[in-house]
């Protein structure tokens, strides 16, 4: 065993925390936060370089105890489901920076450590192989959220921010007895993968379930406990919006794919049709609200609701097309919402208006800024060549053969995601150019084009040459899927 | 007794010898000393402690049963005698400014303060009902003196009178208890009780003795029903015996509950039904009252009956882990209760009281480091992870669902969820509004000690509670 990489992945922000303390000029903690965001991105490809996709065995291991007494330690590790996400974390804590460049103004060391500390708890979540571990990751994570949306956000932000944060906490405090309850009838160990092998009777196995999915709901969020959703993206600056879409509601889709699934399979199988119901109503239903919005932030946060809910049918399809197909559109849920409220954010910061009737033909003010919103716009609407093709293609062929009825009604989500799509980008970047006139908006400079570009690389990349990704899921994947129809499969 | 017995007995009780000794010498020193040589009162106030500390690390080998089996010096009071200490010595190191800003400046002070540790030292070794009271009745005179203590101030008298009227009671109701007990058993001892009883269907009469003394105790904690003293108390009391009430006496208050309740003739007796429903209502009636307080100290007074509840949560669990759990519990409440209460002490400077929940507006803008420490402090008694009450609150759960409670476990989490509603209330003021004034902070390098102390406790034991954790399991009896 060589290099801790996954600790250096994980404490690398944080580190890089400790050292804005003592930073004394904005400039200089701008620069560091940047820094110590493209290291971190630069580990977690060198990571992925080394990650063998042939297993779906943990990866890059380390184990240290910690509270001997529960048998608690400190344990890291990735495998195929985790990898993307720990990618995906490292990229978006970059944009988050580069987005944040100006538009956060006061108190800017504050809000970047907050910014890394939130990074590196996401971080630790993604890479924890011992459940109490992953508790406190997952719950610490409250903090520097709950200060990055109340204290930079907009004008509602303190109540968004309580919102956010008794919703959270709410769901993960019965997650909290969820585990104990495990942890006393799973052997008295916190470990992931022993917790995993165990064979609890079906009682506990439904009551667990429960109990762990108020919180997964609450993160990813499903209707009904989606409304503290579009509250929290509406007052969160960019940067915190970006992080909500693009990793925090991962968290729950992950839950159930770490947690869920494995641990409980005949709760997940029994339970099945219900949770395809619950993600073909939040597609709907999160499509019929944005296709109402005319604030910009609003529609994003909404459709990121109906998107969601294709993960969760893709996950509760409990076949390989559906669960592959999920883990990917989480991953390119990330990168395109994140990316469109990265775009609504720039727009913001130079107009301060987020209503879409105050916009039109931003297309001759800003050309660069309406051919990428334009890509993404398409990525979004899941337009074969990009990357959302991939991973909703595979999530609808998933459904259809778990539930008819609920494939069909994904279906309508999707035409639901058009309508919206296309009409927010009609009136926003062609319209009559007068509307947006006023402001003088000047077009995106090469500090947004990177932060953008970025992003960019992927849409593509995974809508035309998908099969890297895919493989790096698809060993966990196929496990995943033997322990929940309980087969065996090799390593 | 025999004189090898009584210099047994001396030895077990070596460290409340101290303590006691040290207080009266302290009050006749206490005499002479001069204006502007207070601090002299301080250091030999901690220079006491620390002594009776020392005497109580060197007992701590062995169990030594005391004064012919009504005081005991075990691991068990070790523990507790050092959350007194911690209490004690931190109330010290915040009194002196705060002292000098209230014009408290008298020895009797500090000499009270010490006494009420002797009485708590008491409690937390006695193993018979009248080395209870003792210990019990010591520590609730000194602190109603203590609570009156502002003299010049009406809301202080209102509680200190309120708070002996209601004292005053409660040890009668437990006195009440206590001759019952001794009426139909023969005996005050808790052991000989437990004796007295086993085999035979357990009488009518002794039940209601030990309803009687449970109430007695239950007062003293603060828990439901007899709560009513706690805001009035803790909001007229001067800010450092606050500080101090909310952490010493309330531990001490548990050490006897952990002796009583445990005790095979509680255990035998359904009791647990009883202090099942006591924590859920005071947790459920300090969570909810909380969330109306505009009063710093009154929400704080409320926040402890919430953890008063969940404490209790750990005395129905029962069990060697569930007295751990107790016990560690307290241990981590008293650093960030006291972190807290150092903070709220050091708010009241000029014309500031620092007892507003407004006082504290924009707190993070003119004073980072303060607001981010007072941020650890809230989000550690809301119990967020990496601190340390998520541990505390961890091991309680744990010890409940370990006995098939889980049912008590989901209503304690619930109610904690509500809890934290106050605290993130706080940390809302202190980040996302706006400064109405400038206020300078009574910040001593004593005052600066404490809070760093209790900061490095709070994270210290979230971060790393093994070593903690295996104290308190060691600690705990019947494992």
């Amino acid at each position: 065993m060589g290099l801790p990489l996954l600790s250096l992945i994980v404490f690398t922000p944080a580190a890089g925390a400790a050292v804005l303390m003592f930073l004394r000029s904005d400039a200089a903690v701008r620069w560091v936060a940047l820094g110590v965001t493209v290291l971190d991105l630069a580990l977690c490809i060198a990571m992925l370089a080394g990650f063998d996709t042939t297993t779906h065995a943990m990866q890059f291991t380390e184990t240290r105890q910690w509270v001997p007494a529960f048998g608690i330690n400190y344990a890291l590790g990735i495998d195929g489901i985790s990898a993307l996400f720990v990618f995906l974390t490292a990229l978006l804590g970059s944009t988050c920076v580069l987005a944040s460049w100006v538009a956060i103004d006061r108190k800017v060391k504050e809000f970047m450590v907050s910014l890394l500390a939130m990074e590196a708890l996401m971080l630790g979540v993604f890479c924890a192989l011992d459940l109490f571990l992953f508790y406190v990751f997952w719950e610490a994570m409250l903090i520097p959220m709950y200060l990055i949306i109340g204290v930079w956000g907009g004008d509602g932000r303190v109540y968004a921010a309580f919102k956010f944060f008794l919703y959270t906490l709410a769901g993960s405090v019965l997650f909290l007895v969820g585990i104990i309850v495990l942890y006393f009838n799973g052997g008295e160990t916190f470990d992931i993968l022993a917790l995993t092998a165990q064979d609890l009777p079906f009682g506990v196995q439904s009551w667990l379930f429960f109990a762990f999915l108020v919180a997964f709901a609450v993160k990813v969020p499903m209707v009904p406990v989606h409304t503290w959703l579009p509250h929290a993206h509406v007052q969160a600056p960019t940067a915190g919006s970006i992080i909500l879409a693009g990793v925090l509601l991962k968290m729950g889709a992950y839950g159930f794919l770490r947690f869920s699934l494995p641990m409980l399979p005949d709760a997940s199988v029994y339970f099945s049709t219900l949770m395809l119901s619950l993600s073909a109503l939040a597609i709907v239903y999160g499509g019929l609200l944005a296709l109402a919005q005319d604030d910009l932030k609003k529609l994003v946060a909404y459709s990121s609701i109906s998107h969601m809910g294709f993960v969760t049918m893709g996950l509760f399809a409990l076949n390989l097309r559906g669960l592959e197909g999920g883990i990917l559109q989480m991953f390119n849920h990330g990168v395109t919402t994140g990316a469109l409220f990265l775009f609504v954010g720039l727009i913001y910061e130079r107009t301060h208006t987020r209503s879409i009737a105050d916009y039109g033909g931003m297309m001759k003010a800003a050309p660069v800024y309406t051919a990428f919103l334009a890509l993404f716009i398409l990525s979004s609407m899941a337009l074969p060549g990009t990357n959302s093709f991939v991973g909703e293609l595979l999530v609808l062929s998933g459904g259809f053969s778990a539930n008819l009825a609920v494939g069909a009604a994904a279906v309508l989500g999707a035409l639901l995601g058009a309508a919206y799509l296309l009409g927010m980008y009609g009136k926003v970047a062609l319209g009559p150019a007068s509307v947006s006139a006023r402001f003088k908006i000047r077009d995106v400079n090469a500090r947004e084009i990177a932060a953008i570009l970025s992003l960019t690389v992927f849409v593509l990349w995974v809508g035309l040459y998908p099969k890297p990704f895919l493989n790096i899921i698809d060993a966990s994947a196929k496990h995943l899927l033997a322990q929940v129809h309980g087969e065996e499969s090799g390593p | 007794m025999t004189a090898a017995a009584l210099l047994q007995s001396v030895l077990a009780s070596l460290p409340e010898i101290v303590v006691v000794t040290g207080a009266c010498t302290l009050l006749i020193l206490g005499q002479f000393v001069q204006k502007r040589q207070e601090h002299f009162l301080v250091w030999a106030s901690v220079a006491i402690v620390l002594i009776a500390a020392l005497a109580t690390l060197m007992l701590a080998g062995e169990v030594r049963p005391a004064y012919t089996g009504m005081f005991v010096a075990d691991r068990f009071a070790v523990f507790f005698k050092f959350v007194f200490y911690l209490a004690t010595v931190l109330t010290f190191l915040l009194s002196r400014k705060y002292a000098d800003i209230e014009g408290i400046g008298s020895s009797e002070y500090y000499v009270l303060l010490l006494f009420a540790l002797s009485g708590m030292m008491i409690m937390a070794s006695a193993t018979d009902l009248m080395s209870i009271y003792v210990g019990l009745e010591l520590v609730v005179l000194c602190t109603y003196v203590l609570t009156g203590f502002l003299r010049r101030e009406r809301r202080s008298n209102e509680a200190a009178l309120k708070y002996v009227i209601l004292g005053a009671v409660s040890t009668g109701i437990f006195l009440y208890g206590v001759s019952l007990v001794y009426g139909l058993t023969g005996t005050t001892q808790l052991d000989a009780m437990a004796a007295a009883v086993t085999g035979g269907p357990l009488d009518p009469g002794l039940l209601l003795a030990v309803v009687f003394i449970v109430a007695g105790l239950v007062f003293k904690v603060g828990a439901v029903p007899f709560h009513m003293w706690v805001p009035d108390v803790y909001e007229g009391a001067p800010t450092t015996i606050t500080a101090f009430m909310s952490v010493g006496p309330k531990a001490a208050g548990f050490a006897v509950i952990l002796r009583v309740f445990l005790n095979p003739l509680v255990a035998a007796s359904d009791v647990w039904i009883i202090v099942a429903v006591i924590a859920v209502v005071t947790m459920a009636l300090g969570s909810f009252v909380a969330l109306v307080q505009d009063n710093f100290k009154r929400l704080l007074a409320y926040s402890s009956i919430a953890h008063a509840g969940f404490a209790i949560f750990g005395v129905v669990a029962g069990g060697a882990d569930g007295i751990a759990s107790v016990m560690l519990y307290l241990l981590i409440y008293s650093f960030m209760n006291l972190g807290i209460f150092g903070i709220v002490t050091m708010m009241r400077n000029g014309d500031f009281s620092g007892e507003v929940i407004e006082d504290y507006a924009g707190l993070a803008k003119q004073h980072p480091g303060l607001a981010l420490l007072m941020l650890l402090y809230l989000f550690s008694l809301a119990g967020i992870p990496p601190t340390a009450g998520f541990f505390a609150k961890f091991y309680v759960l744990a010890a409940l669902v370990e006995r098939g409670f889980v049912m008590l476990a989901v209503i304690a989490v619930l109610l904690s969820a509500v809890a934290a509603y106050f605290y993130i209330r706080i940390v809302m003021v202190i980040y996302m509004r706006e400064p109405e004034r400038t206020f300078d902070p009574a910040l001593t390098p004593l005052v600066r000690a404490t809070l760093a102390f209790t900061a490095a406790g709070t994270i210290g034991i979230g971060l790393f509670p093994s070593w903690f954790l295996r104290l308190a399991q060691h600690s705990a009896f019947g494992g």
